[in-house]
């Protein structure tokens, strides 16, 4: 290098030198962490689930716990607060916990590991509604904190009724344990759905909880974030070079996003009747992919960045008019039916579901995002119980080619598809035409496949296990943010506000073991297309 | 290479029923002499409309998928490091199917030939999930043929998915074949601790290959240790503890021998440098006085403390301006010999001494601490010790270059220079 084209300012200096600047490392970062299953571990820390006598607790929550203990990624000095309104003597509830653990682990429980991990486990019973008790928890948890060294580092876990979620997070508040003091320990909060019912009573709940927690307390689960192909979406997208220049209007025709469950709503029937499968599926799950398929590459992969960019493209989605959620939604409630060769009854026979109930089991809508990107391109998301299998996928349908230049083969070739199958069976399929071999030149779709499960057979954590890690790491990227949850209920709200102000259709309208109402159908064949076949 | 005919191959297995979830079946096997033989024989495989499964007479499941991630390459110097080679891949077909290619040469003072058996094992991953085949060729040539191993590999490789070259026992990787095989590899696998003698002159080109090739090197002796690791650092995760990392002052590495005779280069110490290279490499230290043996009678029998044949070996390290100096002690055991017993860190802070010491047993890691004299920490960790095929999926699995890996090789090389 000459003198004449030597850098003159720092900025020319560090691109002569070939790339950004180093990120200066946190001086709290351990070096030898570096390339270790964990770059940082989380710190020592008390997890207070309150609800642990509950379904939730005993069957996800628990057991991921007991999953990230049995694999080290727990901190060692870790205590687990059981909050319930039952009694129980100690002995009794960590012999109940292993008893489930043995019922719920995804692995073959260690039964030494299992008591090490019930022996953290300290059972405080207590009403929510009872402030003498928080008084209690409050003083429990400091002798914790003395007795086990989890320096004042508390998550609390809200695996309860949605009705107490307030009521819980004032209480907390009421006694000073969501105070975040500098050196004394974090407060952090995780929140399962359902947030809210509809556009106002989540507005009015991130209202109580923001009296309380700041936001970057909270972290609000939507499951379906932490699979592992949903994460996978996001390197899917961002990590290769090749698709996202395709992921637009001018190549894409439309979006499917299809979330189908071969179950009924088992011993859920009264949480059922008041949620419905647009409040169970529509506003979290499928508002969820949704956003994940559709937004613009955040600047980095940090939560705030990643969740700005979701948050735009639900913006992006106009809220419908009454005649919209007429032409553009269908509902659907199943009856009797046949289900992977069993009978089933239809939803009215369920255990605490009203015979003349209304509540849809099924419902698919058309969205369109009005930004750059998307314009023109319709989103046909549905969900339901009682379909034929457990199925979710994403798939993107490419435009026809411009041009028919093989005419004359024997089967008209489709466009191709990219399919990303978010369970069972994780992985992505690219449909595109080849030349069947002879001398005529016949075309047909032929599919290349990936499967998670062939690539890479280690086994996925669950969904859980990856969520409850990283709120105790603090990183909220999983989570759905306040203006997130808002945004997607003012989607959802006007559907349901709608619904309210219609008479609902001639319900049951699908057979379980269906693929729902011929209304679906009529929805995409509207538009001069159909439904995939899963 | 030498042209002979083809034998007649075989084709099919029959079976007599499917093996159960996860066990690996043998669905195929042919023989050839030749490399257009043998791809031969890898195309017959697939386009073998009727490699179904019969049981009792009746057609039960399709070969369902031919998968490949990868091609496999094991050098095998002696026939039982393929059969053991063989035996763990096999375990490995469900969770990455390659094309393996198990090499090995015989009679190198012969004429040259070529002798390979075409087999297709199969497993079923999961009771709901189609039938997964992958290729094994054993390979076997004489003469001036198996000198010239790459000439064999390269024609049988799949295009465009990578090549990872397990060399297991001694990997001459000095040698021009060696180069030669390693010119298309991505990974080369080996075990430090396999090696023979003190193993450290293998390691100076397992480091030359790491540092002056494009080939990513996986070490299973490296690998294994990531459980002390994991222990080691998890004390320096309480932020209280971390300030004592600049200040290291000593690190002694204790390991097993069988030697009795404490000369030098008796045992393997692959391992046990390894403990040390890791740490100043994370920690950037640099190397004031590499690796020597301490002359000298061994130490005198202490009671309750296992006999020294040796005194060992010595090393200095330099963090800032202070220097660390670096123990590496045999004591006779009947573990295998090389096996790291006890890794022992002594920190010095503004007049504050802390002092860890970690130990492993089969499935667990031991770490105490002691700060001032006053046991503040003693913590054990579930980790089992891990198998072969455990380590050769994780070398598979790592992708790229690990950076971490890398630096210790070298390091391990830097320290290990005049040994």
């Amino acid at each position: 290098m000459t003198a004449k084209d030597a850098p003159r300012t720092i900025r020319e200096l560090r691109e002569a030198q070939g790339g950004k600047r180093k990120p200066k490392e946190p001086k709290s970062a351990n070096p030898l962490r570096q390339g270790l299953r964990l770059e940082r571990v989380p710190d020592p820390c008390v997890v207070v689930l309150f609800g642990a006598t509950g379904d939730l607790a005993h069957r996800k929550v628990l057991p991921a716990l007991y999953q990230l203990r049995r694999t080290n990624l727990l901190p060692h000095e870790f205590m687990l607060v059981a909050v319930g309104r039952r009694p129980y003597e100690q002995d009794v509830f960590r012999q109940e916990i292993a008893a489930s653990l043995a019922n719920y682990s995804r692995v073959p429980v260690d039964p030494a590991i299992v008591d090490e991990f019930v022996a953290r486990i300290v059972y405080h019973q207590g009403d929510f509604t009872d402030p003498e008790s928080f008084d209690r928890l409050s003083a429990m948890l400091d002798a914790i904190d003395l007795e086990h060294g989890t320096r004042g580092n508390r998550l609390f876990y809200l695996a309860t009724q949605p009705s107490s979620f307030a009521e819980v997070v004032g209480q907390l508040g009421r006694v000073g344990l969501d105070h975040e003091v500098h050196g004394a320990g974090w407060r952090r909060v995780v929140i399962e759905k359902p947030f809210g019912h509809d556009l106002d009573s989540a507005t009015r709940l991130n209202r109580e909880v923001g009296k309380v927690f700041r936001e970057k307390q909270v972290y609000r689960i939507d499951h379906y974030l932490g699979k592992e192909t949903v994460r996978n979406l996001m390197v899917f997208r961002f990590g290769n070079g090749i698709f996202e220049p395709l992921w637009n209007r001018r190549y894409v025709d439309h979006v499917q996003i299809t979330v189908a469950e071969s179950i009924g709503v088992e011993s859920r029937g009264a949480f059922y009747e008041e949620t419905g499968a647009s409040r169970d599926f529509l506003q979290n799950h499928l508002m969820q992919l949704l956003s994940l398929v559709a937004m613009e590459p955040p600047a980095a992969f940090e939560a705030d960045a990643l969740r700005d960019e979701k948050v735009k493209v639900l913006r992006a989605i106009a809220p419908m008019s009454p005649e919209e959620v007429r032409r553009d939604v269908v509902r659907g409630q199943y009856g009797p039916g046949w289900v992977a060769a069993k009978h089933v009854q239809g939803y009215r026979s369920e255990p605490e579901v009203d015979p003349e109930s209304e509540t849809e089991t099924y419902v698919a809508a058309r969205f369109t995002i009005d930004d750059w990107r998307w314009a023109g391109v319709p989103f046909y998301v549905r969900s339901g119980k009682r379909l034929p299998k457990r199925a979710s996928e994403i798939a993107i349908q490419f435009k026809q080619v411009p041009h028919r230049l093989f005419r004359d083969t024997a089967a008209e070739p489709e466009p191709n598809l990219l399919a990303l199958r978010i369970q069972p069976d994780e992985g992505i399929l690219l449909r595109f035409s080849a030349k069947v071999p002879g001398l005529g030149i016949d075309v047909r779709n032929v599919n290349m496949d990936f499967t998670y499960g062939s690539a890479f057979s280690v086994d996925s954590p669950e969904a859980y296990e990856t969520l409850i890690l990283d709120a105790l790491l603090g990183d909220a990227s999983l989570f759905t943010r306040a203006d997130e949850v808002e945004e997607a209920w003012a989607i959802v709200t006007p559907i349901l506000d709608a619904w309210i102000d219609s008479p609902a259709p001639a319900f049951p309208n699908y057979e379980a073991g269906s693929w729902g109402p011929a209304e679906a159908d009529e929805l995409m064949a509207r538009d001069g297309r159909r439904w995939r076949r899963i | 290479m030498a042209a002979t005919q083809d034998r007649a191959a075989d084709g099919p297995i029959a079976i007599d029923g499917i093996a159960p979830v996860g066990t690996p079946q043998l669905r195929w096997a042919s023989r050839a002499s030749t490399i257009d033989g043998i791809e031969r024989e890898l195309a017959r495989i697939w386009a073998e409309p009727k490699l179904t499964t019969e049981v009792d007479g009746v057609e039960v499941r399709n070969i369902a998928a031919r998968t490949s991630v990868m091609n496999l390459v094991v050098i095998a110097q002696q026939s039982e490091d393929g059969e053991h080679g063989a035996a763990i891949i096999s375990q490995l077909t469900g969770r990455h199917p390659s094309r393996t290619m198990i090499l090995s040469a015989a009679d190198p003072d012969g004429p040259g030939w070529l002798d390979a058996r075409i087999t297709a094992q199969c497993i079923l991953p999961r009771a709901d999930a189609p039938e997964i085949c992958a290729e094994m060729i054993y390979i076997t040539a004489g003469g001036d043929t198996g000198r010239h191993l790459a000439a064999i590999v390269e024609p049988l490789l799949i295009h465009d998915l990578p090549v990872t070259v397990w060399w297991p026992g001694e990997a001459r990787l000095e040698s021009q074949q060696a180069r030669d095989v390693l010119a298309s590899a991505d990974r080369l696998v080996v075990d430090g601790s396999a090696w023979r003698g003190d193993g450290l002159a293998r390691l100076r080109e397992l480091a030359r290959v790491a540092t002056t090739t494009r080939t990513a090197v996986s070490d299973f002796a490296l690998a294994r240790q990531s459980r002390w690791r994991e222990a080691i650092a998890s004390t320096f995760d309480m932020p209280e503890f971390l300030p004592y990392l600049r200040s290291l002052r000593r690190v002694a590495v204790t390991y097993g021998t069988h030697d009795d005779s404490g000369l030098p280069g008796g045992t393997n110490l692959v391992k046990p440098l390894y403990h040390v290279a890791w740490l100043a490499s994370r920690l950037g230290l640099t190397v004031i006085k590499p690796l020597a043996a301490v002359p000298g009678a061994p130490p005198p029998a202490r009671p309750g403390v296992k006999p020294s044949p040796g005194r060992g070996y010595s090393a200095t390290l330099r963090q800032g301006n202070a220097d660390i100096a670096v123990v590496v002690r045999p004591v006779l055991s009947s573990t295998p010999a090389g096996t790291t017993l006890r890794v022992e860190l002594l920190c010095e802070r503004r007049g504050s001494e802390l002092r860890v010491d970690v130990t492993a047993e089969a499935e667990s890691v031991g770490v105490r601490a002691w700060q001032d004299g006053v046991e503040i920490l003693d913590r054990r960790f579930n980790a089992a010790r891990r198998t072969e095929a455990d380590l050769l999926a994780e070398a598979i699995e790592a992708g790229g270059r690990d950076q971490v890996s890398d630096d210790a090789v070298r390091m391990a090389a830097l320290i290990a220079a005049a040994a």
